[in-house]
């Protein structure tokens, strides 16, 4: 017990220490080498984040509603996908399974400097639509797997119960499968949703500057070594998908939970 | 049933997309031949693309600010700046040039040097248009070698000057009484002070410049580097080059086991007082950064006595850009005495004036004169006399590449 203590001490503080740091360099001035903590302390990140026109807030409320677009409808296909693969055997299964992996396969460089000419001679290119899809394309991957296993750990019996009590497709949906991939939809959306949140090439390649994101404001600031603006928004950044992961957990997870283990 | 669906979904698809780059008029063919002011009205009440660098906080906030606010009371003009790197946008383009997209996204570039070269060699750059523009004829030195070439390259108006650079060394005057002011004097220097020198590895910007400079001293001026790369010769020219940052490599930082991989890395390593000296291809960077506190306020900048490289950055307009004409008035506006008057101010941005300062009247040559520039920073005279060219940009990335082998050989990235 006490062994289990310290050692949930430890992982707890090796997480919140980095935290701390980008608190305390957000809000300095200046931080000499070889001193514990800044010597001078100032609000230059925070002004610079808060002026209308360096764009922070309209490119979070871009970077929240395409990474939530883009969390819906991943799960969206996942989850018939999911079942599909995980329930029923067909030809070609596991073509279909290394294909929906490939894109996480292949570097995505190769895969967006592809999809980018497409997308010029669809009119895709620079648009938030066009982004959407390049998105999807790394998403599904992860989204895809979880709902396999979710599926393959709930089994067929509970809806076979369901068929045999004549309850149609969208009642043994409702009242049977969705309490089982419940764990399933809180994992995939928070992982589906921070793998979209942090895309930064393949925003960059397909929205061209068009959709701007929060990732595509920040790195220029890592990149040129602003470490004051750069920790602001990196607490901006990692506030958000915070939220949104607290968000996505409290609208799913059952409040009135029976048990800790699901699938029982 | 779910077929009929899909159809709908791509249907929707193509028109929503199909909506964002809807054509516009083709009228833009004949801009190059009308009039500066059928120019100025077409370009009222549209918006521009600003496609520029952007990891400097003072320099997006002076483009969103004044060039925006400006160019909304004079023209009623919206400026979009859009941070992206030039390697990048280059990318793009030559992406769009493959299938040659007609309204493209970009409008303006920031842009020189190779970016320049490769954009022109593949034929993405629209022009020529530098004579349409007023504040170009007028305010512009064109037979100027720096403006007339871009890094050995002919610009043949396809980009007109926006700002100009020069490397200056940064050192800390608490703790370095007589700066090093040449090659032979910096080589000594370093032994004398084991450590407490570096450079940024090759390919980035500052290293590859700082490799440049030396160069310059003690294997070959940019005389010798003609626009054909004769590799024979070079590798016999370079001799020397290698020899001096081979010597210098023992007393360097880490005793030059590894580089710091971009200028960010090394002006930390600066503001932590880990090493003495810092550099910069931008002369009045530092009295910006002592400023903003991150460098100490001792902090000074020099030029080589012999000279130091110098370069100019340009505006251009892509190919397929969508609002050419708005373009150009933004490029007119920011070769404006007011403009660049306003972006020379260190507290602004500090760049040196892409325009020629005797072209300018004299109420401008008197508020430039009244701009202080900052304790760091050197005087326009002294920096100006103290310029050489850069060479043609195809032996930079040559160079580079001749620094790992030569040079860096087993240092980790």
């Amino acid at each position: 017990m006490r062994l289990n203590k310290i050692f949930s001490l430890t992982i707890f503080y090796l997480l919140i220490t980095p935290f701390i740091v980008l608190i305390l360099w957000s809000f300095t001035q200046t931080w000499p080498a070889g001193e514990l903590l800044p010597s001078e302390f100032g609000f230059r990140g925070w002004r610079y984040i808060l002026e209308p026109h360096s764009k922070v807030w309209h490119s979070l409320l871009v970077s929240l509603s395409l990474s939530g677009a883009v969390t819906l409808i991943s799960l969206i296909i996942s989850i018939p996908a999911g079942k599909a693969i995980a329930h029923y055997d067909f030809v070609g299964k596991s073509l279909v399974e290394t294909l929906i992996l490939a894109p996480i396969i292949v570097p995505p460089i190769a895969v967006g400097m592809g999809i980018h000419l497409s997308f010029i001679k669809y009119g895709l290119a620079d648009s938030f639509l066009g982004v959407l899809l390049i998105h999807l394309t790394v998403t599904l991957p992860y989204s895809v797997r979880i709902f396999i296993s979710v599926f393959k750990a709930a089994g067929t019996k509970w809806d076979e119960q369901g068929r045999t009590l004549k309850a149609n497709w969208w009642a043994r949906f409702r009242y049977i499968t969705w309490y089982l991939i419940k764990p399933g939809l809180v994992t995939g959306s928070a992982l589906v949703f921070n793998v979209s949140f942090s895309q930064y090439f393949l925003t960059f390649l397909i929205g061209g500057g068009k959709v701007i994101t929060l990732p595509l404001i920040l790195f220029p600031f890592i990149n040129s070594g602003d470490r004051v603006i750069a920790s602001s928004l990196s607490l901006i950044f990692i506030l958000s998908s915070l939220f949104f992961m607290i968000i996505a957990e409290k609208c799913i997870e059952d409040n009135q939970r029976q048990s800790e283990f699901y699938y029982l | 049933m779910f077929k009929r669906y899909i159809c709908i979904i791509l249907a929707l698809a193509v028109l929503i997309s199909g909506c964002s780059t809807s054509a516009k008029p083709a009228e833009q063919q004949d801009l190059l031949t009308s009039d500066w002011e059928t120019i100025v009205s077409t370009a009222e009440g549209t918006t521009v693309n600003f496609y520029m660098w952007g990891g400097d906080e003072r320099i997006n906030k002076w483009v969103d600010t004044y060039v925006s606010s400006n160019m909304k009371e004079k023209y009623n003009i919206s400026v979009n700046r859009v941070p992206m790197d030039a390697a990048e946008f280059i990318n793009k383009l030559l992406g769009e040039r493959q299938v040659n997209r007609e309204n493209g996204s970009i409008d303006l570039l920031w842009i020189n040097g190779e970016n320049f070269k490769t954009a022109r060699e593949a034929d993405m750059l629209w022009g020529p248009f530098a004579e349409k523009l007023p504040n170009f004829n007028k305010y512009v030195e064109k037979e100027a070698p720096d403006v007339a070439f871009d890094f050995g390259y002919p610009v043949n108006g396809y980009e007109v000057p926006y700002g100009k650079a020069q490397f200056v060394f940064t050192y800390d005057s608490a703790k370095v009484a007589n700066p090093p002011k040449s090659a032979e004097e910096l080589l000594q220097w370093v032994k004398d002070n084991p450590g407490k020198f570096t450079y940024p590895q090759a390919p980035d910007f500052t290293g590859s410049v700082f490799i440049r400079q030396v160069m310059y001293e003690v294997a070959a001026g940019y005389e010798s580097f003609p626009e054909e790369i004769d590799e024979q010769r070079l590798e016999g020219q370079l001799e020397p080059l290698w020899e001096y940052l081979n010597e210098l490599k023992p007393y360097l930082w880490r005793k030059g086991e590894t580089y710091p991989p971009d200028l960010a890395v090394l002006d930390q390593l600066y503001a932590d007082g880990e090493i003495l000296m810092t550099m910069c291809y931008h002369p009045t960077r530092t009295a910006g950064l002592v400023e903003q506190g991150l460098f100490p306020k001792t902090s000074q900048t020099m030029v080589w006595e012999k000279g130091t490289i110098g370069n100019t950055h340009f505006l251009a307009i892509p190919f397929n850009a969508s609002n050419k004409a708005g373009a150009m008035v933004v490029a007119d506006f920011l070769e404006s005495p007011e403009a660049q008057i306003s972006k020379y101010d260190p507290l602004k941005w500090g760049d040196l004036l892409g325009i020629d300062i005797n072209k300018m009247e004299k109420e401008y040559q008197d508020q430039v004169a009244d701009i202080p520039l900052g304790e760091a920073s050197l005087p326009a005279s002294v920096l100006a006399a103290h310029r050489v060219p850069e060479i043609p940009a195809g032996y930079i990335p040559w160079i580079e590449e001749a620094w790992y082998k030569e040079v860096a050989r087993g240092v980790g990235n």
